[in-house]
C-alpha cells in the first residue's frame, strides 16, 4: 500500500516535469537549429526580397533608393536574362542523360555481374563524387587543354583539327555539361543499382514464368518499380542540375566565351558581385526562387503519386 | 487437359531458356566491358592529375600513360607560389568543426522533433526541410552583408557561422531516431533519466551508425566547398586550400605540373579518408541520396 503511494506520487512529479518539458524542452533542444537556419536562410530570404525593391551597390555609405518594380522590368527586359534562363534549361537538359539515362541503362544492363567485381566498378565509380569541383575543374582544363591537353592529342592523333572545349561558344557549355556529368554519373549509377537489386526477384521470376521477354521484364516490371528512384534522381538534377556546373562555370569560363555558359546562378552572382548591383541580383534570386519553388512542388506532387510503387 | 500439358512443360521450358540465357556468359563479359570503360572515364582524369604532377617540368608535355621519370619539384613549385600548408590546415580546421557543430544541433533538433509533440512542430519540420530548397545563390548578398556588419570578412569564423546547422544533419538524424524502440526511452525514463542524459547516454551512442556517415559526408563536403568562401576571402593566409586552388589558376595560368602537384596535395586527404573507409562513404553518400 505504502509502495503504491509512493509510485503515484512518483508518477504525478513525473507527470509535473512532463508538462514542464511539454513547454520548454523542445524548443531549448531546437534553439541553436533553429537559430542558424533563420539568421542564415529565412532572414536573407526576406531581405532579399526587400533588396529586390531598392537599387544599391553594396557600399555601406551609399545610400539604398527605393525604385519599386523597376529592377523586375529591367531584368525582364534583359537579353542577358533570357538567354541565362535558355542556358539554365540547357544544363538541365544536357545533364539528365548523363545523371538519369545512362545511369539507368547501366544500372539495369549490369544488374548480373557478379558481386565481387560490381564492389571493384562502384568503388571505382564513386570517386569523382568525392573529389572537390575546384579540382575537377583544373584538372579537366588541363586536359582539354587546346595544344597540349591529352583529350585533343588523341583527336589530332585521329586525324581532326584540336578542339577549342572552353572557348568556343558552340561547343564550352556542353564541356562544362559533360564535367558536371562526370561528376555525377557513378552517383546516380550505384543509387539506381542499389534500387534495381532491391526488386524482389520472385516478382521477376514470376513474369519470366509467364513468358515475358527480356525487354517486356525491364519494360513491365523493373522500370515501373524503379520510378521513385528516377523521379527522385530527374528532381535532383533539375532543382540542382545548374547549380552544381556553378564552380565549373565559375572556375573555366567566367560565364562566357559572350554569355553562352552563363546560367541563371551565374547570372545571379554576375550581377552581385561583379557589377555591385544588389536590385538586380536581388530581383532575379526572387524570381529564381519563386520559379524553383513551383517547379518542386510539382515535382513533389509526381513523386507521391508514383512512389506507392515502392511497397 | 491441355493446360496440364503446358503446366508439365513449364519447368522444362525454363530450364531451356535458361539454357539459352547462358549467352549471359557473352552478355556479362558485354556488361564488364561497358563498366571497364565507365571506370576508365569516371578515374582516369583522377589518374593523370596525380602522373602529370610528378614528371619533371620538361616533361610535362608527354603523353607516355605513366611517368618515366618521377621527380617533387612540382611539389617545391606550388608549396612556394602559395601557403598550401596553411590553407589545408585552414580547411582541415574548418571542416572538423562544421561536422563536430552540425552533429550537434543535428542531435539536439533531432531529439526535439523525435521525442516531443509540441505546438506547430509539423510547421517547424517543414521549415527545415524546406530550406533544403533554397539555392545558396539566393541568399548570398544578405549573407555577405551580415557577415560584413560582423566585421568577419576574410576570417575562419565567417566561413563556419552558416554551417552551425544543416537541413540534411537534422532530418536524417531525426529519421533514424524516430525508429528507435520506445519502451527503451520510457524506460530509462522510469529510471530517473533526464532528457539530457537519455539523447546523450541511451540515444547517441545507438545512432552511431548514423552519426559516421554522416560526419564522412559534412566532412567531405565542407572539405569542397568553394562557393562560400570565394565571397568572403581576401588573402590566402585566411583562406581555405580550394581558394587555393582557384588563385593558384589564375596568377600562375598554365603551370600545369605544379597547379596538378596543388590540385593532388587538396584531394589527397580526402582520397586517403575514401581508401580507409570506401564502403562507409559510399554508403553514407547513398543513405542521405535515397534519403
Amino acid at each position: 500500500m505504502a509502495e503504491l503511494s509512493m509510485s503515484r506520487r512518483e508518477a504525478s512529479t513525473l507527470r509535473l516535469r512532463r508538462a514542464g518539458n511539454w513547454r520548454v524542452s523542445p524548443w531549448l533542444y531546437l534553439a541553436p537549429a533553429i537559430l542558424t537556419l533563420v539568421v542564415w536562410i529565412y532572414w536573407p530570404l526576406l531581405d532579399a526580397v526587400r533588396l529586390s525593391f531598392f537599387q544599391w551597390n553594396m557600399l555601406p555609405t551609399s545610400p539604398q533608393k527605393f525604385v519599386g518594380w523597376e529592377n523586375y522590368a529591367r531584368i525582364l527586359a534583359l537579353p542577358k536574362f533570357w538567354q541565362a534562363l535558355r542556358n539554365t534549361g540547357l544544363y538541365v537538359l544536357g545533364l539528365l542523360p548523363l545523371a538519369v539515362l545512362v545511369p539507368l541503362a547501366l544500372a539495369i544492363y549490369t544488374h548480373d555481374l557478379p558481386a565481387r567485381s560490381r564492389n571493384i566498378y562502384r568503388a571505382i565509380i564513386f570517386v569523382p563524387m568525392i573529389i572537390a569541383p575546384v579540382v575537377a575543374a583544373a584538372v579537366w582544363r588541363w586536359l582539354l587543354d587546346p595544344g597540349y591537353g591529352m583529350v585533343n592529342t588523341g583527336i589530332t592523333w585521329l586525324g581532326f583539327d584540336p578542339v577549342k572545349f572552353l572557348t568556343d561558344p558552340k561547343v564550352a557549355i556542353w564541356t562544362v555539361i559533360v564535367i558536371t556529368g562526370w561528376k555525377l554519373i557513378g552517383f546516380s549509377t550505384l543509387i539506381l543499382s542499389a534500387a534495381n537489386a532491391n526488386i524482389n526477384p520472385s516478382l521477376v521470376e514470376a513474369a519470366r514464368m509467364d513468358g515475358a521477354s527480356k525487354w517486356e521484364i525491364i519494360r513491365d516490371v523493373r522500370l515501373p518499380l524503379l520510378s521513385s528512384s528516377i523521379l527522385f534522381l530527374v528532381m535532383m538534377t533539375i532543382l540542382l542540375g545548374a547549380q552544381w556546373s556553378f564552380t565549373y562555370i565559375n572556375v573555366l569560363t567566367g560565364g562566357g566565351p559572350l554569355g553562352a555558359t552563363t546560367n541563371i546562378y551565374y547570372l545571379l552572382w554576375d550581377f552581385g558581385f561583379s557589377s555591385m548591383s544588389v536590385g538586380w541580383s536581388s530581383a532575379s534570386a526572387v524570381i529564381l526562387f519563386l520559379g524553383f519553388g513551383a517547379i518542386a512542388f510539382f515535382l513533389f506532387k509526381l513523386i507521391d503519386r508514383y512512389s506507392f510503387h515502392d511497397n | 487437359m491441355t493446360t496440364e500439358v503446358i503446366e508439365a512443360a513449364r519447368p522444362a521450358v525454363r530450364r531451356l531458356r535458361r539454357k539459352a540465357g547462358e549467352g549471359i556468359g557473352l552478355n556479362s563479359a558485354a556488361g564488364h566491358l561497358v563498366m571497364v570503360l565507365l571506370s576508365l572515364f569516371c578515374l582516369f582524369p583522377v589518374y593523370w592529375m596525380v602522373v602529370t604532377s610528378l614528371r619533371p617540368a620538361n616533361a610535362i608535355f608527354e603523353t607516355s600513360l605513366w611517368p618515366t621519370a618521377l621527380s617533387l619539384d612540382n611539389y617545391a613549385y606550388a608549396l612556394n607560389a602559395i601557403p598550401i600548408v596553411r590553407m589545408l590546415l585552414n580547411t582541415l580546421v574548418i571542416s572538423v568543426v562544421v561536422t563536430v557543430i552540425q552533429l550537434m544541433t543535428g542531435l539536439l533538433a533531432a531529439y526535439a522533433f523525435a521525442r516531443w509533440r509540441f505546438p506547430f512542430d509539423k510547421l517547424i519540420y517543414a521549415g527545415v526541410a524546406l530550406t533544403w530548397l533554397v539555392p545558396f545563390q539566393v541568399v548570398m548578398i544578405p549573407n555577405y552583408l551580415l557577415v560584413a556588419q560582423l566585421g568577419l570578412l576574410d576570417s575562419l569564423t565567417a566561413l563556419i557561422l552558416p554551417h552551425f546547422a544543416s537541413a540534411l544533419a537534422i532530418l536524417l538524424l531525426a529519421q533514424s531516431m524516430r525508429s528507435f524502440p520506445r519502451e527503451v526511452i520510457e524506460a530509462a525514463r522510469m529510471d530517473g533519466a533526464r532528457s539530457w542524459r537519455i539523447l546523450w547516454e541511451v540515444m547517441t551512442p545507438n545512432l552511431r551508425g548514423t552519426i559516421a556517415s554522416l560526419a564522412i559526408l559534412i566532412f567531405i563536403s565542407t572539405w569542397n566547398e568553394y562557393f562560400w568562401p570565394l565571397l568572403l576571402s581576401r588573402t590566402a593566409e585566411n583562406s581555405v586550400v580550394q581558394i587555393g586552388i582557384q588563385m593558384f589558376m589564375t596568377s600562375e595560368g598554365n603551370a600545369w605540373g605544379p597547379l596538378m602537384a596543388a590540385s593532388t596535395m587538396a584531394s589527397l586527404p580526402i582520397l586517403v579518408v575514401y581508401i580507409v573507409l570506401q564502403r562507409q562513404v559510399v554508403q553514407s553518400f547513398m543513405k542521405s541520396g535515397i534519403r
